[in-house]
């Protein structure tokens, strides 16, 4: 069987999630072997319009991006968006939660009404097209990212974990953050991730997104047992929770 | 057995003779709270704990461990193991290894835990100060009869140090000239084993832990499972603390050959959403409040009908694990025992 060709494509992102495969270092190797690249612009000057899998970086935030990424889902036989940007739309979404207008005068000034400068709501890749596997996180676990390649290759179904980040906290040992009067995203968001931030004495960002069915009102309900509020709960959830499904329910 | 009396400096050359032979794992301070750790130093041990963050189960069942390589040829068990001491196992964690010994030994013996339960000497220590939420006292854990290989007892300003296994008797063969402990320190160590049945009891059970299983037995319609199931995160946290929460998940992992690879046993926890997600994609406990209940039901029923032993130490880890705070037993034990009067 040969090896299945994969291109890599970047959208609106700070392109980390890349450099997290490039930081794969000498495992890279390991990854080509059992796979093909034949377009990643952060890695090769190639390009190609042939590949099995596409990997989608980052969110779509203009027009002409969702036709770009349309195109590209016709030509792949599996997509994979890869990290919070693509999975969810990450923290591109703070966007939307202004008018298109404000956004493009308070980043571009007087430059705003011309017209490459034009800007729409983030989407995610799902909300544009359909997606097979999402490598959540921001940036992506590149073990998981490696983890569900290997998983394709063999065509097997990768497990991507559908409960809390708490998980992975209570098996490191962690004291809840809760116990510090912190708000913390973990109990809502989906693991997969080893729980680094709250490891390195840090409340969870939420970058994974939800687990498939969070509790987020009993989030809100807990607040005053910490001495804290629904606001305070809000503004935590605004970074990587705006707008998106389950934040405002 | 010997039954010896250490000054507080003996202790700790006794345990520094120790650490030149063996691994040892103590309860050190972390932070503002305890956990079992890599020992390097005797004067690191704190006796004086509350409660360790993470059950000591951790050392006999990790949280992930290998448990077979395989490739083309086929498969080879993997138990990664080494002898070590574990110091200071408060006794309702003794009770809870107690339990966790009768399940791993029964039926298809499990050879991970069983092997690194041979190479474990453990340090039981009575406890000094009560955790916040600990109600071994209800469970009648507070004072350990026997288990464990040694006994370390803090009287007055010294500790009473009992051997209570053949291991036990070998770790102390480095202070068998240290003085005997005396009928007071007996007596003292009898008056602080009659303190920690009091003391430790930051929650009243009202029942006895005897008539769980009957009161659960005619709970299963209770409304208390769905009203407090309605704030459960389904975070499983509740299960990992539990020092008698076994259940864990198998996977393999497979490397780049796409040939060779290890199967992996992780903790698992039945609060956890797809926990009894099965082939076909069935959960045959889909909703929160099932799966609620379903926890109750197994520490103080199912495991009980099996072992005659209630799976539920009373070291309120749950407590203070649960972020929504609705995971407390006696909370919920006494509710149902409210609606039987």
């Amino acid at each position: 069987m040969s090896k299945p060709r994969v291109a890599i494509f970047d959208f609106a992102c700070c392109e980390g999630c890349q450099l997290q495969v490039v930081n794969l270092e000498e495992e890279l190797l390991d990854v080509l072997s059992v796979v093909t690249p034949v377009e990643w612009r952060e890695a090769m000057s190639e390009q190609s319009e042939e590949y099995d899998i596409a990997i989608i970086e980052g969110s779509i935030t203009r027009p002409e991006d969702e036709e770009r990424v349309k195109k590209i889902r016709e030509r792949a036989k599996i997509l994979i968006a890869l990290g919070a940007c693509a999975t969810t739309g990450g923290v591109n979404k703070l966007k939307n939660n202004f008018g298109m207008d404000e956004v493009r005068t308070i980043v571009y000034g007087k430059d705003a009404a011309m017209p490459h400068l034009n800007t729409m709501p983030t989407k995610s890749v799902a909300e544009v097209v359909k997606v097979d596997y999402m490598v959540h996180g921001c940036p992506i676990n590149n073990k998981e990212f490696t983890y569900i390649v290997r998983c394709l290759v063999m065509g097997k179904q990768p497990v991507i974990p559908n409960y809390p980040v708490c998980v992975e906290c209570k098996m490191r040992g962690n004291v809840c953050r809760y116990e510090y009067g912190e708000i913390c995203l973990g109990p809502v968001t989906r693991a997969g991730c080893n729980a680094p931030c709250p490891s390195a004495g840090f409340w969870c960002f939420g970058c994974r997104g939800y687990v498939d069915d969070p509790n987020v009102q009993a989030a809100r309900e807990v607040m005053d047992k910490y001495g804290k509020t629904v606001e305070d709960l809000k503004s935590r959830l605004l970074l990587f929770g705006s707008k998106q499904e389950h934040t405002d329910e | 057995m010997s039954i010896k009396k250490l000054e507080p400096a003996a202790l700790n050359r006794w345990v520094d003779g120790i650490l030149q032979k063996q691994k040892v794992y103590g309860i050190q301070a972390r932070g503002d709270k305890f956990v079992f750790d890599q020992l390097d130093r005797a004067d690191q041990l704190r006796l004086d704990y509350d409660v360790s963050v993470t059950a000591p189960k951790a050392f006999l069942q990790p949280p992930c461990e290998t448990l077979l390589r395989f490739g083309e040829k086929g498969f080879e068990s993997v138990v990664e193991s080494e002898p070590f001491v574990l110091f200071g196992v408060h006794p309702y964690d003794m009770a809870a290894i107690l339990q966790m010994d009768v399940v791993f030994a029964e039926g298809n013996p499990d050879i991970h835990y069983l092997e690194r339960r041979k190479n474990a000497t453990i340090v039981v220590c009575d406890v000094q100060n009560a955790s916040e939420n600990v109600f071994a006292g209800c469970m009648g854990t507070a004072v350990l009869e026997s288990g464990g290989d040694v006994l370390v007892t803090r009287v007055g300003s010294a500790y009473v140090v009992e051997s209570r296994s053949a291991r036990g008797e070998a770790l102390m063969e480095t202070i068998a000239t240290a003085p005997v402990a005396g009928a007071r320190d007996l007596g003292e160590r009898k008056a602080v084993w009659e303190k920690n049945r009091k003391l430790l009891r930051r929650h009243e059970l009202k029942v006895k832990p005897e008539q769980l299983p009957a009161l659960l037995e005619k709970s299963y319609d209770h409304p208390v499972w769905e009203e407090k199931a309605k704030r459960c995160f389904s975070c499983g946290s509740c299960n990992l603390v539990c020092p008698t929460c076994y259940c864990f998940n198998v996977r393999d992992t497979v490397s780049y050959n796409l040939k060779d690879g290890e199967r992996e046993r992780v903790w698992d926890g039945c609060m956890l959403a797809e926990f009894a997600l099965v082939a076909g994609g069935h959960n045959f406990r889909k909703k929160k409040a099932e799966r609620y209940r379903h926890r109750y039901y197994r520490k103080g029923k199912y495991l009980h009908d099996m072992h005659k032993q209630i799976a539920c130490v009373g070291c309120g880890r749950c407590i203070t694990a649960c972020v929504t705070k609705i995971a407390n037993p006696v909370e919920i034990y006494n509710r149902l025992a409210e609606g039987q009067k």
